[in-house]
């Protein structure tokens, strides 16, 4: 920005703005000073050094118009050793040097700009690419404004122990801004906005610390527990000619080794786990790669035990016999050992509370139940946002990865696992099996219930949706209300046909994330699907337009109970408490008058889309044609009108 | 857990009281069940419940009412003390003319049916 040059016509152009510069400082030189203060001002006058005032308001001395390097350039050479496909921003002029950078220096690939409309939906496409590529997705955004927009997806991302690398554009030297948005859009510490939710950041005041921090931030953020990245990229530092390229240096990346638990710990833990009668198993956020399924899936059929799904990630397949998920209670209450891994919430796994003007809780375990744990969460967490969940007191917390743990569990399990013992194992499977089948029963008649109504049953919506999908290589990769039908009726095997839910719980995160890992998915050649509540689109609509811009395959079926629901239900369960009109609780938590024609606004953001639909008989062939949209690779747009849940 | 205490003491109510139904004349049940219905939309039993009583999800799996098998008293009892998070809704802002309506309504619903006759169902 302050290069110099010796063009003629920037020295004339100079000249006029010199005298220009130099009459308005001569007017500013003498401010009118009240009389009061003018005798104690003339004394400090003689000991306080005065500002040079020529000098700052003096033209450059040379003032270059071109220049054939930039800062920006080499940050691109740097994120190409990263292996970052895609950068999702909302451009803005604090970035304006990486961001030209990246289309010309960099030709627009690795990474490759996914134009966002709105900073949060940048976020969550890269929280929701992350999980189903395994690596992350890096956003830009301005640093102030842009940073602000962006932070509630960032809380959502750290809450899901998700990558996403950030970086923000600010102008650190004050004389270098211009008046007016460079000023407003500048911070001394931008990031301090998002610290208590990002794992690391940084504002590299060179190019060479640049190269470093931005190994460094990759290398942490893909360190288990993972979780966001930013570093605050100074505008001058993107823009200005690099001074001596031969001079940088980029370090090599090696990523961290994900820790296993200690040997020792492990076997005490399938000590206990063995001699279990009812030894119960409880995940959420456990498989980070493909691996983590099938690792699961060996160790709980060594074991023969329960598997209790929190569905963080894609754990365990829904359909296999030990899997317990919908009778959690009453596994938890048998149990004897529960193992948790990657447990977030485990209080809030194994008690129950009620939401009662007193309120209480207690554990849904029996007493003398040993309870161990399995993760990274112990390892690394911060004091001011309370994800952390409620303290649950264990017997034996092992610090470990839980994929790169389980393999060790599982070998132990079946050398300690002797021929008698393996037949009484062998007999707890058959059992579980039958109760397995049973709750697969009570789902599919419970699922008939309703089956012809308009508002649409959600079970109705599930069962046809399901019919479409299931002969193709399908990823669903949101459920933003997180409606059960899915898993109590739709068959999941595969490591990516699930891919978790916010995190945070912060809404305006389903529609984009699922649309980063449609993205994701679309390498793959697998038909992304989204349950998208309407609550939750109306945030970020804008995501339509992305997934038009960028061909993104994702088929979305919005679940329009036209409220936000849950808050819907909080009301009522308010009004009949206070017990002073219990016929108000729409106010506020509805969507209706005008009812919102989603099909409409979607085909205004360049989407295919059918609906409202409203009678349960359209819907099937709807969904038919949407997902052939979709296999051409092209977004498409179901709205239906549901019933609430 | 708790659902299971309750369950067993329903039970015990329905052993002692044997048949549940309030005998009305066909004309009768079916205006209480249409008043019915309006009642269960407009005071927010759908919200949680559905609105063909198929149950739902609030903070945990919210029961299906569908041809609720409850008898009266325990209906009653649940609607006005409201067990864990099912809210308790006091006679001063739901009758008991209006209860007994949206429990006309819910019998009169249509209850599980068997998959095996739903294709949708069996894949
Ligand atoms: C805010 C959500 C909510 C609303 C509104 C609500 N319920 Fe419930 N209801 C529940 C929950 C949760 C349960 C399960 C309680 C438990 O844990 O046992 C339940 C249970 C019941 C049961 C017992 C069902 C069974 O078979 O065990 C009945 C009957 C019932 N509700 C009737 C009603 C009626 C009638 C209304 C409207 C006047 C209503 N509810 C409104 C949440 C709700």
């Amino acid at each position: 920005m302050s290069t110099k040059s010796s063009d003629p016509r920037v020295a004339s152009r100079r000249h006029f703005l010199k005298s220009a510069t130099l009459t308005g400082a001569a007017a500013l030189a003498s401010p009118v000073v009240p009389v009061a203060q003018q005798s104690q001002e003339k004394a400090s006058a003689r000991s306080v050094p005065q500002p040079n005032l020529a000098a700052e308001t003096q033209p450059p001395a040379a003032d270059p118009v071109n220049q054939t390097s930039s800062g920006g350039d080499f940050m691109v050479d740097v994120l190409k050793t990263l292996d970052i496909d895609y950068i999702a921003i909302n451009c803005a002029s604090s970035f304006r040097g990486i961001h030209e950078a990246i289309i010309n220096y960099g030709q627009n690939v690795k990474p490759e700009i996914l134009t966002c409309p709105h900073e949060e939906i940048a976020v969550s496409m890269a929280q929701g690419y992350a999980k189903i590529e395994g690596r992350p997705m890096a956003m830009m955004c301005h640093g102030v404004v842009g940073l602000q927009h962006a932070s509630m997806a960032l809380y959502n991302a750290w809450c899901d122990r998700v990558p996403v690398y950030v970086m923000i554009g600010n102008i650190v030297e004050a004389d270098k801004r211009a008046p007016g948005a460079e000023w407003v859009h500048s911070a001394i510490d931008p990031a301090a906005l998002v610290r208590d939710f990002v794992k690391w950041d940084d504002q590299p005041a060179s190019l060479q610390h640049f190269a470093e921090s931005a190994v460094r931030a990759y290398k942490i953020a893909m360190t288990p527990p993972m979780a966001p990245v930013l570093l605050s990229l100074d505008a001058e530092l993107q823009e200005n000619p690099i001074p001596d390229r031969g001079r940088l240096r980029i370090p090599r990346l090696t990523t961290v080794t994900p820790p296993a638990g200690d040997p020792v710990a492990i076997a005490e833990a399938v000590k206990l786990l063995v001699a279990a009668e009812n030894p119960v198993v409880v995940v959420d956020r456990y498989a980070r790669t493909s691996a983590g399924m099938a690792r699961l899936v060996e160790f709980a059929e060594a074991l023969q035990c329960a598997v209790v799904d929190q569905a963080g990630r894609m754990n365990f397949p829904s359909r296999h016999p030990l899997n317990q998920t919908f009778r959690r209670a009453a596994v938890v209450g048998q149990a004897d050992v529960i193992l948790a891994i990657e447990m977030n919430d485990l209080w809030g796994t194994i008690n129950s509370f009620a939401d009662r003007i007193v309120r209480s809780s207690r554990p849904i375990f029996k007493p003398g139940t040993k309870i161990v744990t399995l993760g990274t969460r112990d390892l690394y967490l911060k004091a001011n946002y309370q994800d952390f969940g409620r303290f649950q007191d264990v017997d034996l917390a092992i610090a470990g990865d839980g994929e790169a743990s389980l393999p060790a569990l599982t070998d132990q399990v079946k050398r300690l696992a002797d021929a008698s013992r393996r037949s009484a194992l062998e007999t707890r499977g058959k059992r579980l099996a039958d109760l397995h089948q049973a709750t697969r029963e009570q789902a599919r008649a419970e699922a008939t219930l309703g089956w012809d109504s308009s508002p649409i049953t959600t079970a109705r919506l599930c069962a046809e949706l399901w019919a479409q999908i299931k002969d193709e290589d399908w990823s669903l990769v949101g459920n933003g209300i997180r409606i059960l039908w899915p898993q109590r009726l739709w068959k999941f095997d595969k490591p990516y046909q699930w891919n978790g839910g916010a995190g945070g719980a912060g809404i305006g995160y389903n529609a984009p994330a699922s649309a980063g890992a449609a993205l994701a998915n679309k390498r793959h050649g697998r038909i992304s699907i989204a349950i998208q509540g309407d609550g939750d689109l109306m945030f970020v609509p804008g995501t339509l337009w992305t997934a038009a811009h960028h061909r993104i395959p994702i088929l979305y079926v919005v679940h329009n109970n036209r409220a936000y629901h849950q808050e819907y239900m909080y009301l009522q369960a308010m009004a009949a408490r206070h017990g002073r009109g219990i016929t108000n609780a729409h106010i506020g938590t509805t969507l209706t008058d005008p009812n919102v024609d989603y099909a409409a606004v979607s085909k205004g953001f360049g989407v295919y889309a059918e609906g409202p639909i409203t009678d349960p008989k359209d819907l099937g062939p709807a969904l038919k044609r949407a997902v052939a949209v979709v296999k051409r690779g092209e977004p498409a747009l179901v709205d239906v009108v549901t019933d609430p849940r | 857990m708790t659902s299971f205490n309750r369950s067993l003491v329903l039970g015990l109510v329905l052993l002692v009281l044997g048949a549940d139904e309030v005998a009305w004349s066909q004309s009768a049940q079916a205006d209480d069940t249409a008043s019915g219905k309006r009642v269960y939309i407009s005071v927010g039993c759908f919200t949680c419940h559905g609105r063909s009583g198929q149950g739902g999800s609030f903070n945990y799996p919210v029961p299906a009412l569908a041809r609720t098998a409850l008898p009266v008293e325990a209906f009653n009892a649940i609607v006005r003390t409201g067990p864990n998070d099912m809210p308790a809704y006091p006679a001063s802002v739901l009758s008991d003319k209006d209860l007994a309506d949206i429990r006309a309504f819910l019998r009169s619903l249509p209850g599980r049916r068997p998959a095996e006759d739903f294709p949708l169902l069996n894949q």
